[in-house]
């Protein structure tokens, strides 16, 4: 597609990755006591001198854990450095001149340098710690016009936060221009070689951030160095690039509505697939497949992610309506909390599992979690331990009683990964070791079940390679503290450049693991991707009050209610003693008592408690209890008039009832066959036609005016339509599975409602 | 200052918690950063912890900040489990952070599933005086309606009642410690009296 990076730039990139892989194992191999200098020290413009270095210094410290320039003979720091807008930090250098073999070699050890004093000199190197914006582009090349490496990297990777492209490129290219005039005090060959070097700055900006000279429609920044080219540069690669770029870009047309978004044509293939309908339902699913398709869809994730996107001065500082300045970044965050939702819903939702089914899909969850452990990615992981120790799951104390000893012990060992003990240690240390490694295995020496599944699974494995999704929280934090306790300028307003390298460490990192992560191959699967969108998500609020219906609170915690019983103590004690289903009754003494099934059942005969559990509906959620929260933000709340057929001694509380019902679209479409795409909608016992319309039209991600749908239920042989006026909750016929169809209304239909305004897909 | 005695002290686990921006990590930061004189590494294992002494006696404050995961939200009543004490933050310049207070501290009785719990109710940014949207008084009277004290804090150089603030939490610890105690004293002698009445 391209032309080739120059071959300057490969070696730059290489370069790169090499001193950051280095890097990484070279933290993994617990160098703490190191200095954060020496990672300054590190940026050498030479490679491989850091290469040596970094090798000398992980064997020596085994030996002495003192300074490092004890662990680092080659480098001393001497001190700083102050010139016209710049800082800098200066060390001194020995260069070794001969045998330039055996610096690389594995026999070279400490007392090489001890006893080779002839062989080598001291050079004064310096390196900026901060400047104006025009010094630090000028800082791309060193004193003798060389580019340096990591200095650009961190430059290009961090230096959004105090500047923008536009005004960089500009700089840049003045630079260049001002290089390009005889000089005034002779040495013409060291302008020369500045201006290569400039050269090669660009080539390597072009290549590793693209995105910063894509700017549509018109791409200044792009014409801006075409006609630089032209002017200085004629005919060179540099030029071929840019032309080359600019030509691409400008084809590209924006992306269209209808090619970004087909919502994939959903159907009447409900009523004619319904037999073999290919779906999974937890908690039999394959756990492997599973853990891959999760794996998958965060390897998509995280590949796209931006790194410096994760910086503090853009995720964290930003404001709400510079969203987009993150949006890889929320992607990500996103996707983390819809795993862990799924793993709250799927253990709640279902009103008439007993404990021992909500146990299985406990269960289930732990060995999809386990599988992930295996495939080393941290972020599914973290997000079904972070459901499963939800409160809300938690909780559960009588489903958790019936889940198998070692599947707890296997939780608790995976949990373990994610303690906050000692600033994340655990985690931080467990990607240290297996961030680029083939494969997982790393157990801490109480992890019995994760050793057993280890020496299963590299029996049998031991040619697959995996690489590495982490919990990007951690990075975000981290990213976080540093951009809050280090200064973003400090010397009368120069750009604290040292803090961009500290910055650039964590970002590096990060670039590691995009790059191993390339080492999965996973294919994707459309029945599980259905299956994914079709769970209904509820917030902490919904989560607990099911929670609270399938094991009522021991501690009726809120206060007020408290007060309100105390005289039914008993009550209460009764309460934790019945065994579980008919505990619900006491889940609050306020409130009442509900059929887990059919409504129309409750209202007749409101203490009636039948056991059948074939149902889809959800348990009547109390609102006694929501309410002495904060009532106010509650969406769950019902009208008291609502509960009005509702016997005389429960009048005064509204219960609101839910079912879960799913909603397929209807499209003129080309119908795909058997794909069927539901979404999951909450119902509750005050909404009317329209509301369950614009509810399945939001989860649907379609726009426009709720008027223009109609909404049907699928009964076995017919279909309900939905009078406009009807109360859905009270309309639909529950004898039957809870499936919608939502139609456009024909156009004549439309405009008989006198409100012809079209709906479109939203993007 | 005294040294901090060296046999095992006990130790107060505190979790900061609130909206993004309301400059939470500002005030851990500005807490820890002391210790770190030259530079900063958010990554070393004790960044968060500190020994200390609050009215004579000592402990070990390790405190969980995750600023920055504010929108992981799925992931909040798990760290809020561990806190013996809690921050609740907001800032004084943003009123949303501010109604988002309420959410928090329910969220943190559920999990702890009590009525009551350590925490303290922060106000953070008061020094950016002429940008203050969130006055005094509404601050003491949702501090009021939760039950729990009012700091009023300001991160920035010469800092406002950060050491302060991690001080009152770790005596709120202590108090309800102490009170829980004192409940379980008496209905051990409650128990007691009735088991007497019983023989008896």
């Amino acid at each position: 597609m391209m032309l080739l990076p120059t071959a300057t730039t490969l070696t730059f990139q290489q370069d790169f990755y090499y001193s950051v892989a280095e890097r990484t194992k070279f933290f993994a191999s617990k160098c703490r006591s190191l200095s954060p200098s020496l990672n300054t020290k590190d940026s050498s413009p030479k490679g491989k001198f850091r290469f040596s270095a970094c090798t000398s210094s992980r064997r020596s410290n085994k030996k002495n854990n003192t300074k490092w320039y004890i662990k680092q003979p080659t480098w001393r720091l001497w001190g700083e450095e102050k010139a016209d807008g710049a800082l800098y930090t200066v060390y001194l250098k020995k260069v070794r001149y001969h045998r330039p073999t055996r610096s690389l070699s594995s026999s070279h050890s400490d007392s090489d340098d001890e006893i080779s004093h002839l062989e080598w000199e001291t050079v004064r190197v310096r390196f900026v710690k901060a400047g104006t914006l025009k010094r630090l582009v000028e800082a791309l090349a060193t004193d003798d016009g060389e580019l340096e490496t990591t200095y650009i990297n961190v430059f290009l990777a961090t230096y959004r936060s105090f500047s923008s492209p536009k005004e960089v490129l500009r700089l840049l290219l003045q630079r260049y221009e001002e290089l390009a005039d005889p000089p005034e005090n002779g040495k013409p060959d060291h302008h020369e070689q500045h201006r290569k070097t400039l050269i090669s700055a660009l080539h390597v900006w072009l290549d590793s951030y693209p995105e910063d000279f894509k700017e549509s429609p018109h791409h200044p920044a792009l014409i801006q160095l075409v006609n630089f080219c032209e002017k200085y540069l004629p005919a060179t690669e540099l030029e071929a690039k840019v032309r080359h770029r600019l030509d691409r870009y400008s084809r590209e047309q924006p992306p269209k509505i209808t090619d970004t978004l087909l919502i994939p044509p959903a159907t009447l293939a409900l009523r004619t697939a319904v037999p073999e309908w290919k779906c999974y339902r937890l908690p039999n699913v394959p756990v492997r497949h599973f853990a891959e398709q999760l794996t998958r869809m965060d390897v998509d994730l995280f590949k796209k992610l931006v790194p410096h996107q994760c910086l503090g001065a853009v995720w964290s500082r930003r404001d709400k309506s510079r969203s987009h300045e993150a949006a890889t970044v929320l992607a990500t965050v996103n996707q983390f909390n819809a795993v862990s939702f799924r793993v709250i819903s799927s253990i709640l939702v279902e009103p008439g599992h007993k404990a021992l089914d909500r146990a299985f899909i406990i269960i289930c969850w732990i060995d999809i979690a386990q599988e992930l452990r295996v495939l080393k990615n941290f972020s599914s992981l973290k997000a079904i331990i972070s459901g499963l120790q939800s409160n809300p799951i938690y909780r559960l104390q009588k489903t958790w009683a019936v889940v198998a000893k070692e599947k707890i012990e296997l939780f608790d060992e995976l949990a373990r990964i994610f303690s906050e003990d000692n600033n994340q240690w655990a985690q931080r240390e467990l990607l240290m070791r297996e961030g680029t490694a083939k494969f997982a295995d790393t157990v801490g020496e109480n992890d019995k079940q994760l050793q057993k599944i280890f020496q299963r699974q590299n029996n049998h494995s031991a040619n697959i390679s995996f690489g590495t999704i982490p919990y990007l929280g951690t990075f975000l934090t981290d990213l976080t503290m540093i951009d809050t306790a280090i200064p973003d300028t400090i010397s009368d307003g120069l750009i604290n450049f040292d803090k961009r390298r500290k910055e650039f460490e964590v970002l590096a990192q990060i670039k590691l693991l995009q790059g191993a992560a390339n080492a999965y191959n996973l294919i994707g699967d459309i029945v599980f991707d259905r299956w994914f969108d079709s769970i209904l998500v509820l917030d902490d609020r919904e989560a607990y009050q099911l929670s609270c219906q399938i094991e009522p609170s021991q501690n009726n915690h809120v206060s007020k209610v408290k007060k309100k019983s105390s005289g039914h103590q008993k009550n209460d004690s009764i309460a934790s003693n019945s065994s579980s289903n008919s505990s619900q009754f006491y889940c609050d003494i306020d409130s009442m008592p509900s059929s887990p099934h059919n409504s129309i059942e409750r209202k007749l005969s409101p203490s009636q408690m039948s056991n059948s559990s074939s149902s889809s509906s959800l348990p009547s959620l109390d609102v006694s209890l929501n309410s002495s929260h904060s009532g106010r933000d509650n969406k769950l709340q019902v009208p008291l008039n609502s509960s009005g057929t509702l016997s005389p001694s429960h009048s005064q509380k509204s219960s609101p009832d839910f079912y879960v019902i799913k909603v397929t679209f209807e499209t003129n479409s080309v119908e795909t066959e058997g794909i069927v795409l539901y979404k999951s909608i909450m119902l509750s016992n005050n909404e009317r036609t329209p509301q369950v319309i614009r509810n399945a039209m939001y989860k649907l991600g379609l726009e426009g005016n709720p008027d223009n749908y109609t909404l049907a239920q699928v009964l076995p042989d017919k279909e309900m339509i939905l009078p406009l006026n009807a109360n859905v909750y009270y309309a639909v016929n529950t004898a039957y599975n809870l499936n919608f169809i939502l139609r456009q209304k024909k156009p004549e239909e439309a405009e008989s409602n006198g409100k012809a305004a079209k709906s479109k897909i939203k993007l | 200052m005294t040294k901090p005695p060296n046999d095992n002290l006990p130790t107060v686990k505190l979790v900061v918690v609130g909206d993004g921006g309301v400059g939470k990590s500002a005030i851990t930061i500005q807490f820890f950063q002391k210790l770190f004189v030259t530079d900063y590494d958010p990554t070393i294992e004790d960044s968060y912890l500190q020994h200390v002494d609050v009215d004579g006696q000592w402990c070990i404050l390790d405190v969980l900040d995750t600023a920055g995961q504010e929108e992981f939200s799925a992931m909040r009543e798990q760290y809020m489990r561990k806190g013996d004490g809690f921050l609740l933050v907001y800032s004084v310049t943003d009123k949303n952070s501010y109604e988002h207070i309420p959410h928090f501290h329910t969220q943190i009785l559920r999990v702890k599933d009590r009525d009551v719990y350590p925490m303290l109710l922060v106000a953070n940014k008061v020094d950016l005086v002429h940008l203050r949207k969130v006055t005094e008084e509404q601050g003491r009277e949702l501090a009021h309606k939760l039950g729990i004290p009012y700091i009023e804090t300001s991160a920035k150089d010469p800092p406002l009642n950060i050491d302060a603030t991690f001080h009152e939490v770790v005596r709120i610890v202590r108090n309800e410690a102490a009170t829980k105690d004192k409940k379980r004293r008496k209905f051990r002698q409650i128990k007691k009296k009735m088991e007497n009445c019983v023989i008896i």
